[in-house]
């Protein structure tokens, strides 16, 4: 595998270059006595960020590229983008929070949009964060049920 | 003398290898960083300050790295650097998806970029000489735009069903064959270019080479032409992504790789015809496909006729590849401001292009796109006027002073 070898090569050489020199930090730290340590297993807590996002089918339809919160940092709605070919004719569309279910697991997180491609593919187009955001919201609450 | 055709013949095989490869390896960047950063937890900020560097290299690097290829002496030497320039920067981005490696790589991908578009026309100019430029240079363009096409095509399989990563992991291992070629394009030597004597003769004749009418109007038209251009795609494919949901994807697939063909197709002729009829109707042509295109978007009622409407851009396309060195070699008349010449040329049209993005993006999210298509339409249109009116022939000028 000459490739990964070439670019193992490169990436050692820039790390030497990028890693300033110091005092080394093999010794983990101790935590100060305020705060402690809890591990979340990774079907308690899952990244969302840059996550594929499949439809109930899981067919992959979209990427969750941002979550927008209120006040209380609670999520109010996923930023997805859709489609595009080489990244010509991509389209964010923001969906609420209330659209997605998450299933996480080992290994193999996965998030459902219970939205259908027609109920999205009109949506207006999420493009400013400084400007007031388009979700789209189910109109009445219509979960759908579980298929797997 | 068989075998001196017979190196010339390789030689020329391998300058359309090396046009495949070098566009080949430019397809995976551009807007798919954005996609692969996304599915690198990279946020929208830092998503868009990448892409911004980048683009903002590639402007401020042209002028530069024009007169850096007209400095050197080895041309090949430089096309070589840049080759190995972006295959570094595709590994960087292939293996260490991080914010310092990314932007590394960005800023030498902008730069490097900056120095192929000149060192392969220049090496082209040594291989065959003045007369025969436009046929090279449309032939450049035929194999840069197989190179395009196919790597898109590939790329988009590979981003698909193997990994985002293998996108650029694909660019990098282009280089190989690329480099490979380097040595076989040996061009007879060539006189060094005239040059003044004196410092003073020097500074007045880049001052006589920036004032020039040719050299102003033609760029003044590579920046309406990309200002025109640039967003048309964008915008529409972001239409149809609306109308036809995630299946719009193949007709995105074939909204680029038709434009390819149709450059492929008509490339050569492009050049052929420049030598024989002059550069002044292929302007013509080339610039008015613009206007015509933005009005049958505008207008457009199925998103299938798209693909044939797209493939007109081909056309543009093919007269401003084979143009921008054709002209370039017309204004400096041998000379050795020849990159620079490109450089200009290419400012022009990276600055053309990105605001072409931002103002045509901005107005079809406020006035929808059928404003947007028709303003772009007449840019064009102004762009087809300045050519009709201020560009002379400069095929047919004799040297001057």
């Amino acid at each position: 595998m000459t490739v990964s070898r070439v670019s193992l090569i490169v990436l050692l050489l820039l790390l030497m270059a990028a890693v300033p020199e110091g005092p080394s930090r093999s010794t983990t730290p101790e935590l100060p006595p305020t705060v402690e340590l809890q591990t979340f297993a990774p079907r308690e807590a899952m990244p969302v960020l840059g996550h594929r996002v499949v439809e109930a089918d899981g067919e992959a339809v979209a990427r969750l590229i941002d979550v927008l919160v209120d006040p209380g940092g609670r999520p109010v709605a996923a930023v997805l983008d859709f489609g595009g070919f080489m990244g010509v004719g991509v389209r964010k569309i923001a969906v609420h929070w209330s659209t997605l279910r998450f299933e996480p697991g080992e290994g193999t997180h996965r998030i459902i949009l219970t939205l259908a491609p027609d109920e999205i593919k009109a949506a207006p187009e999420y493009r400013d964060p400084e400007k007031p955001a388009p979700v789209v919201v189910p109109a009445t609450p219509k979960p759908k049920p579980e298929q797997q | 003398m068989p075998r001196k055709r017979a190196t010339k013949t390789r030689a020329t095989r391998c300058l359309d290898l090396l046009n495949f490869c070098i566009a080949g390896e430019q397809t995976g960047f551009g807007p798919f960083v954005a996609v692969y950063l996304a599915a690198r937890q990279w946020s929208q900020v830092e998503i868009g300050f990448a892409l911004s560097l980048g683009t903002i290299t590639a402007m401020v690097s042209q002028v530069p790295a024009g007169v850096l290829v007209d400095a050197l002496r080895g041309k090949r030497n430089a096309v070589a650097a840049g080759i190995l320039a972006i295959g570094v920067s595709a590994l960087l981005l292939a293996v260490w998806p991080a914010l310092v490696p990314v932007l590394t790589a960005q800023v030498v991908h902008g730069f490097a970029s900056c120095v192929l578009t000149p060192g392969i026309a220049a090496v082209s100019l040594e291989l065959v000489g003045r007369a025969a430029l436009g046929e090279r240079v449309g032939r450049n363009a035929r194999f840069a735009a197989l190179g395009n096409g196919l790597a898109a095509g590939a790329m988009g399989l590979l981003g698909s069903y193997v990994s985002d990563q293998a996108v650029f992991l694909l660019t990098a291992v282009l280089c190989v064959p690329a480099l490979v070629t380097l040595p076989f394009i040996d061009a007879k030597p060539q006189p060094p270019p005239r040059r003044a004597a004196t410092r003073h003769a020097r500074r007045a004749e880049l001052v006589a080479l920036l004032t020039d009418r040719r050299l102003l109007v033609f760029a003044a038209c590579a920046a309406l032409f990309h200002l025109a251009d640039a967003a048309m795609l964008p915008i529409a494919a972001g239409e149809l992504t609306k109308r036809e949901g995630v299946h719009a994807n193949l007709i995105i697939a074939a909204c680029i790789l038709a434009p390819q063909a149709v450059v492929a197709l008509v490339s050569p002729w492009v050049g052929r015809t420049a030598e024989q009829f002059g550069r002044r109707p292929l302007l013509l042509l080339g610039w008015a496909s613009l206007p015509l295109r933005a009005v049958l978007l505008a207008v457009l009622p199925n998103p299938y006729l798209l693909v044939a409407v797209q493939a007109i851009s081909g056309v543009s396309a093919a007269v401003f590849g084979v143009m921008v060195p054709v002209i370039a070699d017309d204004v400096t008349q041998g000379a050795r401001r020849f990159n620079l010449c490109i450089g200009i040329f290419g400012l022009a049209a990276t600055a053309g292009g990105a605001l072409s993005t931002t103002l045509a993006g901005g107005l079809a999210d406020a006035a929808g796109d059928p404003v947007a298509f028709l303003s772009l339409a007449v840019v064009g249109l102004v762009g087809t006027v300045v050519v009709w009116l201020a560009m002379p022939e400069t095929g047919t000028i004799e040297a001057e002073d």
